[in-house]
């Protein structure tokens, strides 16, 4: 029987350093096989071993039309100071897709809003690459990105080239002004300030917000008065995971188990769960 | 007529599969205090109906430490070798009939979309022969979760003891039948299990209660003296949260799954240093909430079998009994 909880061995491709303590990392399966049938759908996530470490729990940051998988970290515990070491060649384990995704097709003909904050950018980026990939299904984009400060920001030469494709707006921000002479051509305020200067309006729109507690309560009403609903405002919830698969009995809100059920909900879906993220 | 087996019979029964290669697991004393454990030698089983065991048999379906998978690195590879499947047979005999009535559900979990087969393949290779009780004590509950001292659930044969040296067999699946067909004698003695123990509560007013005060102060009174050890997940037939480890060193070891409890702070604990469940009083909730409201929301159980071994093993008297009376309470007076 099969063993669900083995990882696959994956190949390090490429690792690109974001900030002081985050990382990209581009991985493919070492199986040339699985790595041609590996398919997955925007939004869901996968667990990545450092054997002889452990296991870490990260959205898979890169649109599905590649022959690659991307997640970033923060290098912030065990497992994460010993990813932070891995080179292009390196072995690393990886097991997933897991969860529901975001309803990419549904959001077809729609404006998308998408707002991040901080080391929440990834979760979102796999969303705004496949949305400019089949850039004619989709209408106008806006990004709202902001940091504490703009060494925080990740993804940074990306948001220039988003800025690039038709009909995007991209509005970076961050919350300290960087010191004078640092190239900066953001703004310097808070996320929501700047989310409700894009001048969103709510008709045909759905917004996509990730990011710390206080950014996401704060951008939420602002989103609201813009005539979007409930139904409409999506996130991505994290929560300690071991297993991914339902079993081991810890991310769950409620009766609500983010691996499983998330970690993809609609405002609407949060309102109805209890206070337990 | 019934059917009948002396102790003698069973012992020998039970000798000729060990014979065969079949695992024997059954209770074991050491000084008073009974184990369900591997036995070598039948003589050492404790072969009688009792209340209180100092584990369940949850762990031979369920290991407290398991192994996933190894693995060595080698240069920039690294070779991950399979744990083997679970290829042996094995009996459990002298399970309570709440020890046994865990295993159907446990089943739905570990079939939740994604087969665990270390779960699953013990449980198919494995004949549990339970006993009926002939006591109850003030920690039993069975009868409150649908439960009952001569439950049936999650046996495959249910032996009453008669008091003169053998037991009732009562077959209940084919595996039970294969186990005793032409070991047992016609009679027309018949066992009985002692009365139900008395329960002054009921589930569903307090699964209510929960559902709507997930804020309650009561959560936070309720836990004050837990001190958070997890012993009452350890013993529990039903507690199933794991942690996934890596042991050994960077240049080769191996993942495994151990047996974790709610009730410790790191369970949830971030990386980024928050905690959805920081206080004693929301992880008791969450250990309440998952047993009688999660669990049956998504499997149709309660997450309890009502036998009392998570308040027999509490240093400071809690457990999951005196928090339903607790509750229950607060139940009450909320309505008034």
């Amino acid at each position: 029987m099969e063993n669900i909880y083995k990882p696959d061995p994956m190949e390090v491709v490429e690792v690109r350093q974001q900030t002081a303590d985050v990382k990209l990392v581009r991985i493919k399966f070492r199986d040339p096989e699985k790595n041609a049938n590996f398919k997955f759908n925007i939004g869901q996530f996968g667990l990545y071993s450092v054997f002889g470490v452990g296991e870490s729990t990260f959205n898979i940051c890169c649109s599905n039309s590649k022959d690659y998988i991307e997640f970033c970290f923060r290098k912030t515990g065990r497992v994460t100071e010993r990813l932070w070491d891995v080179e292009p060649g390196d072995t690393i384990g990886f097991r997933g897709p897991f969860g529901n995704s975001y309803p990419m097709d549904a959001w077809e003909g729609k404006n998308l809003v998408f707002v991040a904050g901080g080391i929440a950018m990834p979760p979102i980026r796999c969303a705004i690459q496949y949305a400019l990939e089949n850039r004619e299904k989709y209408g106008k984009i806006t990004i709202v990105y902001g940091a504490r400060t703009v060494g925080d920001l990740v993804c940074k030469d990306e948001l220039d080239e988003w800025a690039q494709a038709p009909n995007v707006v991209v509005l970076k921000t961050v919350d300290v002004a960087p010191p004078e002479g640092t190239p900066w051509n953001g703004r310097v305020d808070f996320v929501p300030t700047v989310l409700k200067d894009a001048g969103i309006t709510g008709e045909n729109t759905v917004a996509l917000v990730v990011g710390p507690p206080i950014m996401i309560k704060l951008s939420l009403p602002i989103l609201v008065d813009a005539g979007l609903k409930d139904e409409d405002i999506f996130t991505s919830l994290e929560n300690r995971m071991k297993c991914g698969l339902g079993k081991c009995g810890r991310c769950n809100c409620g009766s609500v188990y983010v691996c499983k059920e998330g970690p993809v909900f609609t405002q609407a879906d949060i309102k109805k769960m209890p206070d337990d993220f | 007529m019934s059917q009948i087996i002396t102790l003698d019979q069973l012992k020998k029964t039970l000798a000729e599969k060990q014979a065969q290669g079949v695992d024997i697991i059954a209770p074991v004393l050491r000084g008073e205090l009974a184990f369900f454990q591997h036995v070598d030698d039948l003589e050492k089983a404790a072969l009688t109906p009792r209340v209180r065991f100092q584990n369940s048999i949850k762990e031979f379906f369920f290991p407290r430490h398991e192994t996933i998978f190894s693995f060595v690195r080698q240069g920039s590879d690294v070779q991950l070798t399979d744990a083997p499947e679970f290829e042996r047979q094995q009996i459990v005999v002298g399970a309570r009939p709440c020890d046994a009535a865990s295993l159907p559900i446990l089943d739905p979990l570990f079939a939740w979309d994604y087969q665990d087969r270390f779960f699953q393949q013990r449980r198919a290779n494995t004949t549990v022969v339970s006993f009926a009780c002939k006591e109850t004590d003030g920690h039993c509950f069975c009868t409150a979760v649908g439960g009952a001292p001569d439950g049936t659930a999650g046996a495959d044969a249910i032996l009453f003891e008669l008091g003169d040296g053998s037991f009732e067999v009562r077959c209940l699946t084919d595996k039970g039948k294969a186990l005793f067909a032409g070991k047992t004698s016609e009679s027309d003695k018949t066992g009985a299990a002692c009365e139900p123990p008395k329960i002054d509560f009921e589930i569903k007013p307090i699964a209510d209660w929960i559902r709507n005060n997930f804020s309650s102060p009561v959560w936070e009174e309720v836990s004050l003296r837990c001190v958070g050890c997890g012993a009452c997940a350890f013993v529990c037939p039903t507690c199933h949260c794991f942690d996934i480890v890596d042991e050994g060193s960077y240049s080769k070891g191996k993942r495994v799954k151990n047996w974790d409890s709610c009730q410790t702070a790191l369970f949830t604990l971030h990386a980024s240093g928050h905690n959805p469940r920081g206080t004693q009083g929301k992880r008791q909730r969450q250990r309440m909430m998952h047993k009688f409201v999660i669990y049956p929301d998504k499997f149709d159980f309660n997450l309890c079998t009502g036998c009392g071994a998570c308040s027999r093993s509490c240093g400071v008297m809690f457990g999951v009994r005196p928090c339903l009376e607790a509750l229950a309470q607060a139940a009450s007076s909320s309505e008034n």
